[in-house]
């Protein structure tokens, strides 16, 4: 860890006021109740092994370099073949077995069998190598090579930190929960990395909550996605719709309730809580509870308003590519988030495709660029857009996916499959990074020639954890709780090489 | 340093390491020295070190597991420093006084990975190594009388409990509950005493909510403040107890422990991977056992094991949902992995799942006991059985790669043992493919540290109807009685159709068409009957093989397979029949449309000829259909031997792990706070004498009339106390209780806890009067959380998800509930306001209460009073106060205002319905009121 990194951070994050410490009996705004007390009470903290636990301030560990985090999600395996680490030997050795190409085999590897472990039995033989299916060109001032399904996004190449050295463990979907809470399927489960930046840093704006997911799903296994587990649901990604009538969970008034009769009983119910505080001067879950219902009151004012993007500039609305029917789906959402971002949002987690979209076991061709084109224009102009309101100082943004996909074609045995793609491949993918904290226009790590293996840098998916917590001033090991075992792999190494 | 291999030597034995320790301590002197200077900011720091505030901690979390009471890895001991001076196989530890020549601190700054200590994880911090070196330094001071650790075996947990003494009243004085005699004692000795009672109308919403999950109606609670006695306090717990609303509410505390789930894995598939099907049945099965005040042990020898111990109870089958909750149909190993894990955490407080890759770090559980639990359930499998009126479910689909499974959505899913002779290997690191080559199978065991009678595994003869469930006598009438209704059905169509020819004859002979219908009908009506027929052969021939007489079984069975040769003649006549009709039909419309018809007529015919040609070829060792599957007519008693060692009065740790559970429950705070880890990791007892008096009063009741293990008899005791009847706020703001004990660990006043979710969902529907108490049955669409009116408890919750509103006020992960969480946040204040089903409710209750009052002669303001006293007393379950009346008659007043000046109605109509309306969101801020949510 850089020495900068060690010092401890004594001031306000970001020039505002430390709520936490402010609040730190009673927690308020999405945090909830007093943690202390919430812990205690439950028993999880062992009063008497661990005096010297205390639950975080809010504030962080050290000098960030960032404010909010913008963490877009492709849903069910990127290809990195065919994205971010094109590998023209898969053309040379098309239609070969790895035996066939000289090269090691990659299946023989040590990494193979140390990287990997099945959730769902069957033999999944993908030997005979499949041509890349689409072509490449070197972009930017680091002559970054990225396929040509991104027209827009390659006009950002000097903005973008690459990381070609990513490997999960995990060959089916499962992986892209692991991408949020950094464990295999088959282990205990972690909170998500949203989870974990709530649950260490103070709020920038209470009437928002800190920790966000935009998408929308319908199976509902996404939600894991945003689960703060053993944290508990008060620091679990809230969902926020971008229907500004519809915005939060129980976040309108129920027809028929006009705006003043509401206002009005939630006056009452303060005044009569206040009442009963009078009878029980003891009860700190009473105090919590007025101020509750204070912050909802205000919330479910300011939530419409950010989400509602129609004060946006005609200008602003093309840019993201609103103004296309292909393209206005995840503009908007990324749109959204940006305003989130805006308003101090610490985290949005935003799910920029179906579930299971990128999963092409067949037609890949036709998949990949389909999926490429309806996200390459919102994602290049966000990147953009944050740029030239200087929030790239305060935002960072990752874009990410569960796992990349094999070199070889797809056939398996005893399934009647058109062999016109590739299968699950945790063994390499590419994620990247842009915006504050991230050193623009380079490229980080490596796979093998035929983009099996990760091998030059290689990063297990919570070194992404680690390094957004770095860029946010938080050392992961000190959000530990007391009885909740963590292991060295949960907490990740930052990727400094990539950090500015 | 890398040339140095330490490994391969320790092989060779301690007296070889002796020697090489102490040539490595002459390489290594300088390198250690080295480091230390660059890493050490302090080098020259002559701050006193503490070793028992600095030094101890790092030694007990880092290096204790393995050298100390629990293991002596090397023969060296850290846990005093003593040990550290005795040292093990390399000489004494450290050296006071000389840092750099303690062996200690070489291992601890060792920059070869394969020697540096400790081995996992991360390597000590620069500055714990430097607080090492300079206690070193500073000649290594500690305590004299320093106590090592506790011989682990002794770890209080597991030495069975023993009832304290209980010095017995004074004659003639108040019999004392033992419990306020056991916390009492405790109080005096920190100078703390008993809060009073609470007020009568928090102790009997106290009691109806603990008890039912519901809070008193307004004339329940005018009962109790009619008549506060003892003797009447008594006899509504007794009510409380037997009433159906118990067994719900208490279902719901035991589904989180026993983590209760409904089928998930991919619900939008539908796809079910973990859990099953029709687990609903061991929900029903719960919340009954507890009405019946089922014994604790009886329960969980049913749950792990109910198809071993009492095969011959179809009621008791559903039991198992324990195991097959843990389903996980991608991956058996996970399965049995769960298995292990959750009967440890649930039924012993032990963590089994940390000793899976390794021996277990702070309890003497080695990895081979872990592998010998798992070996109890290595037999497993699902099953379906069949139940009394509902379609036979099909046999359980063994999984074939790609596929995916529905629910099923009859019958009765459990385990059963389907691999008689199982074997367990042991796997390395917890990845199921690292099996160890040449290791023996492992046996099925337990933990002998723990004692216990450990019944002998021996195997059990399982009746012939679970072996062959076809064989029971409602499967036969069913399979009959449907039959004869085909029949029935058969022979009405061909009435009808011969009504419809004789109708014809009399105008002129009946067309072809009508003939072949005419023929159709018969056909089918043969097949009928030739079913029936062939199953009362088969019924016939089951039963001669289940009477065991031989020749007529023999005879018997080539009956029923000829029967149904007979069968699939007549199924295949019937289609050729059908076929011939629509080709008829179609001839009749258009050659070309004959044509079309034609290949499935010849197809039919030939199935005919082949099912014709198929009669002839009988042989006798041709089976026929049974009636259900079939199997194993044993099972190997792994499980029941498992149950009876965890239910057994010596087993030190069952009994403890169940009360604590109930007595949180009750408190809402645990006496060991861990829940599912009573080990040397886990927390210490609050008081472990009430927990252990608790412990055995369950197993062995004072009262001989009690049954032993009865939960309710727990329960009455609990709540009869004084403990349990004390105020929750502190009567003096001075009571020295806020000092000497802010956390209430010693019970000095009554814990106030906020409504679980359930509660917070099921009080609403009950205080407005429109709970639904439909118990049981199949788990209800989340999407009708908050349209239907059943309890909370019947609906869906998974691994997946849960009824959003209940989520939100922290309602149990599917997954992991040992404890549940109790927040405040703002989602919930919205999730209270914003929600029309609370709304509607409130207009119910609004109305009705209103209504209630007509009658009442008195001013405007005097009815508005009666009816605020009526609600107040309604929704909390108390007497409205004077400010509370004044305040609430403000806001209907200006409410109805509020609402007037928006409405559009007709003047007098509009007031009228403003008025309705501003009662009904007076109402409904109530349920917003903390007394409500808190239970107090």
């Amino acid at each position: 860890m850089a020495n900068h990194s060690q010092k401890p951070w004594t001031g306000p994050p970001c020039g505002r006021v430390p709520r936490r410490t402010f609040l730190s009996d009673i927690g308020f705004g999405f945090t909830g109740l007093a943690l202390g007390s919430m812990l205690n009470g439950d028993g999880i903290v062992r009063a008497d092994d661990t005096p010297s636990w205390s639950p975080p301030t809010g504030q962080p560990h050290f000098q960030p370099k960032t404010k909010s985090i913008i963490w877009i999600f492709l849903s069910g395996g990127v290809s990195q073949l065919e994205t971010w680490d094109p590998k023209p030997a898969l053309n040379k050795y098309a239609g070969k077995t790895y035996d066939a190409t000289g090269l090691p085999n990659p299946t023989k590897s040590p990494l193979f069998a140390a990287r990997s472990r099945d959730v769902v039995g069957g033999a999944r033989p993908h030997s005979k190598i499949f041509p890349l299916q689409v072509g490449f060109k070197k972009y930017g001032r680091s002559g970054v090579e990225i396929s040509d399904w991104w027209p827009h996004l390659v006009t950002c190449a000097d903005d973008i930190a690459f990381v070609r050295s990513m490997y999960s463990t995990d060959n089916d979907h499962n992986a892209e929960f692991q991408m949020h809470h950094g464990r295999h399927k088959l282990d205990e489960k972690q909170p998500v990395i949203g989870s974990w930046i709530h649950y260490g840093l103070g709020t920038l704006n209470e009437n928002l909550p800190q920790f966000v997911f935009l998408g929308q799903y319908t199976d509902p296994r996404v939600k894991e996605n945003f689960a703060a587990d053993y944290l508990g649901p008060q620091y679990g990604g809230v969902e926020v719709s971008l229907d500004p009538k519809n915005p939060l969970p129980f976040g309108n008034r129920v027809k028929g309730v006009q705006a003043r009769q509401q206002e009005n009983e939630f006056k009452f119910i303060q005044q009569m809580n206040e009442l009963a505080s009078v009878e029980y001067p003891e009860d700190d879950q009473l105090r919590a509870r007025i101020k509750s219902y204070e912050l909802a009151y205000k919330m479910q004012g300011s939530i419409p308003e950010v989400v509602n993007i129609s004060g946006e500039s005609q200008e602003t609305l093309n840019l993201y590519g609103i103004d296309e029917e292909k393209t206005a789906t995840y503009g908007r959402r990324l749109l959204a988030a940006r305003r989130l971002a805006e308003r101090g949002v610490r985290f949005s987690l935003v799910y920029l495709s179906d579930y299971g979209e990128w999963d092409s076991h067949v037609e890949l061709h036709k998949r990949h660029s389909l999926s490429c084109s309806r996200v390459d224009k919102p994602i290049a102009d966000l990147l953009k857009d944050l740029k030239r309101r200087g929030l790239s100082e305060d935002v960072t943004v990752v874009c990410c996916t569960e796992f990349g996909r094999t070199p070889g074609l797809e056939v398996r045995e005893g399934v009647a499959l058109t062999a016109t793609g590739r299968d699950h491949h945790p063994h390499a993918f590419t994620i990247w990074m842009a915006g504050a904290g991230i050193k623009p226009g380079i490229v980080h790590g490596a796979t093998d020639e035929l983009g099996f293996h990760a091998i030059e840098h290689p990063h297990y998916v919570t070194d992404i954890h680690a390094t957004v917590l770095n860029l946010l001033g938080l050392d992961p090991k000190r959000l530990d709780i007391p009885g909740r075992k963590r292991l060295e792999i949960d907490y990740g190494t930052p990727i400094h090489q990539i950090m500015a | 340093m890398s040339e140095i291999n330490l490994a391969p030597l320790e092989k060779n034995g301690p007296e070889f390491m002796d020697l090489f320790q102490s040539a490595k301590r002459c390489i290594l002197k300088f390198c250690v020295s080295l480091s230390i200077i660059l890493i050490s900011p302090y080098a020259n720091s002559t701050e006193k070190v503490d070793y028992e505030r600095q030094i101890k901690p790092i030694f007990r979390n880092r290096c204790n597991a393995c050298h100390g009471a629990l293991k002596q890895k090397a023969k060296l001991r850290l846990d005093t420093a003593n040990f550290m001076l005795q040292g093990g196989y390399g000489g004494p530890a450290i050296e006071p006084g000389h840092a750099e020549e303690s062996l200690l601190l070489e291992r601890l700054v060792e920059s070869d990975q394969d020697l540096r200590m400790p081995p996992e994880g991360a390597p000590l911090t620069p500055e714990q190594i430097e607080l090492v070196k300079t206690w070193i330094t500073q000649g290594a001071q500690h305590p004299t009388n320093e106590a090592p650790e506790s011989d682990p075996f002794k770890h209080w947990s597991f030495v069975p409990p023993v009832r304290p003494e209980i010095q017995s009243a004074p004659a003639g004085s108040k019999t004392v509950n033992p419990i306020d005699k056991l916390l009492g004692d405790r109080l005096a000795k920190s100078g703390l005493s008993r809060q009073p009672r609470a007020e009568n109308h928090v102790l009997i919403r106290r009691l109806y909510l603990d008890l039912t999950g519901l809070p008193p109606t307004r004339a329940e609670l005018q009962e109790f403040l009619k008549d506060p006695s003892d003797a009447a306090y008594s006899s509504i717990v007794d009510r409380l107890l037997a009433s159906p609303r118990h067994g719900e509410r208490w279902a719901r505390h035991w589904m989180d422990v026993w983590r209760y789930s409904d089928w998930y894995g991919r619900r939008s598939v539908p796809d079910v991977l973990n859990s099953y099907g029709q687990i609903w049945r061991w929900r029903d099965w719960i919340v009954q056992s507890l009405n019946q005040d089922r014994g604790y042990d009886s329960m969980v020898k049913a749950m792990l094991a109910a198809d071993e111990i009492s095969p011959d109870k179809p009621s008791d089958q559903a039991a198992t949902g324990f195991l097959v909750r843990n389903f996980y149909r991608w991956n058996y190993s996970l399965w049995l992995k769960d298995n292990v894990e959750h009967t440890g955490k649930a039924f012993l407080g032990l963590t089994f799942n940390c000793a899976h890759c390794h021996d277990h770090k702070y309890d003497p559980i080695k990895n081979d006991d872990y592998f010998a639990l798992r070996a109890v359930f290595e037999p497993i499998e699902i099953r379906h059985d069949r139940v009394p009126g509902e379609p036979d479910p099909g046999p359980y689909p063994e999984y074939s790669y790609g596929a995916s499974y529905k629910p099923i959505t009859s019958g009765l899913v459990r385990v059963f043992d389907k691999n008689l002779d199982a074997k367990t290997f042991v796997y390395l690191k917890g990845e199921s493919r690292n099996i160890v080559p040449g290791r023996p199978p492992v046996q099925p065991g337990f933990p002998e540290f723990l004692g216990g009678k450990v019944a002998p595994v021996v195997t059990i003869k399982l009746p012939p109807q679970i072996a062959y469930p076809g064989i029971q006598a409602f499967v036969r009438q069913e399979e009959i009685a449907f039959r004869e209704k085909t029949l029935a059905e058969s022979d009405k169509n061909l009435k009808l159709i011969e009504l419809e020819i004789q109708n014809q004859k009399k105008n002129g002979p009946e067309s072809e068409l009508q003939k072949l219908k005419l023929k159709l009908a018969e056909t089918v009506k043969a097949t009928a009957l030739a079913d029936l027929a062939s199953i009362h052969a088969r019924i016939d021939a089951d039963q001669a093989r289940y009477n065991k007489t031989s020749p007529e079984s023999e005879a018997r069975t080539m009956l029923a397979v000829e029967s149904e040769r007979f069968l699939s003649l007549r199924k295949a006549g019937s289609v050729l029949a059908q076929a011939e009709l629509t080709h008829a039909e179609a001839l009749k419309k258009s050659a070309a449309e004959g044509a079309k018809t034609a290949p499935k007529l010849e197809t039919a015919r030939k199935a005919y000829d082949v099912a014709l040609a198929d009669l002839k070829k009988l042989d006798k060792n041709q089976k026929f259909t049974p009636l259900s599957p079939t199997y194993p007519d044993s099972t190997t008693g792994r499980r029941a031997a498992l149950a009876k060692w965890i239910t057994s009065p010596a087993n030190p740790l069952a009994a403890r792990v169940a009360v604590n559970h109930i007595w949180r429950w009750h408190f809402g705070s645990p006496l060991v706070a861990t829940t599912s880890d009573f080990g040397r990791n886990g927390a210490q007892p609050t008081n472990q004498e009430l927990l252990d008096w608790l412990a055995q009063e369950l197993m062995n009741p004072t009262n001989p009339a009690i049954q032993p293990w009865s939960m309710k008899a727990i329960h009455k005791l609990i709540i009869t106390s004084e403990t349990y009847r004390m105020r929750s706020e502190p009567e003096s703001p001075n009571d020295p209780g806020k000092s000497v004990d802010s956390a209430n660990k010693s019970y000095w006043h009554f814990p106030r806890t906020r409504m679980e979710a359930e509660e917070v969902r099921d009080s609403a529907l009950h205080v407005s009067g429109q709970l639904d108490t439909t118990a049981g049955g199949p788990d209800i669409d989340l999407k009708e959380g908050l349209v239907s009116h059943r309890r909370s408890l019947y609906f869906s919750h998974h691994g997946e998800s849960r009824m959003p509103f209940l989520e939100i006020f922290d309602a149990a992960d599917a997954c992991d509930a040992y404890k549940r969480t109790s927040s405040v946040v703002p989602q919930q204040a919205l999730a209270m306001v914003n929600n029309d089903f609370l709304i509607d409710l409130s207009r119910t209750l609004a109305d009705r209460l209103w209504n209630e009052l007509s009658g009442n002669p008195g001013s405007d303001q005097a009815k508005l009073e009666q009816f605020l006293k009526a609600a107040f007393e309604t929704v909390l379950s108390r007497p409205v106060k004077p400010a509370e009346l004044k305040l609430a008659t403000q806001f209907i007043i200006s409410q109805s205002k509020i609402i007037e000046a928006q409405s559009t109605d007709h003047k007098t109509a509009g007031k009228l319905v403003a008025e309705a309306l501003a009662r009904r969101d007076m109402v409904h801020a109530l349920f917003s009121h903390n007394d409500f949510l808190t239970i107090h």
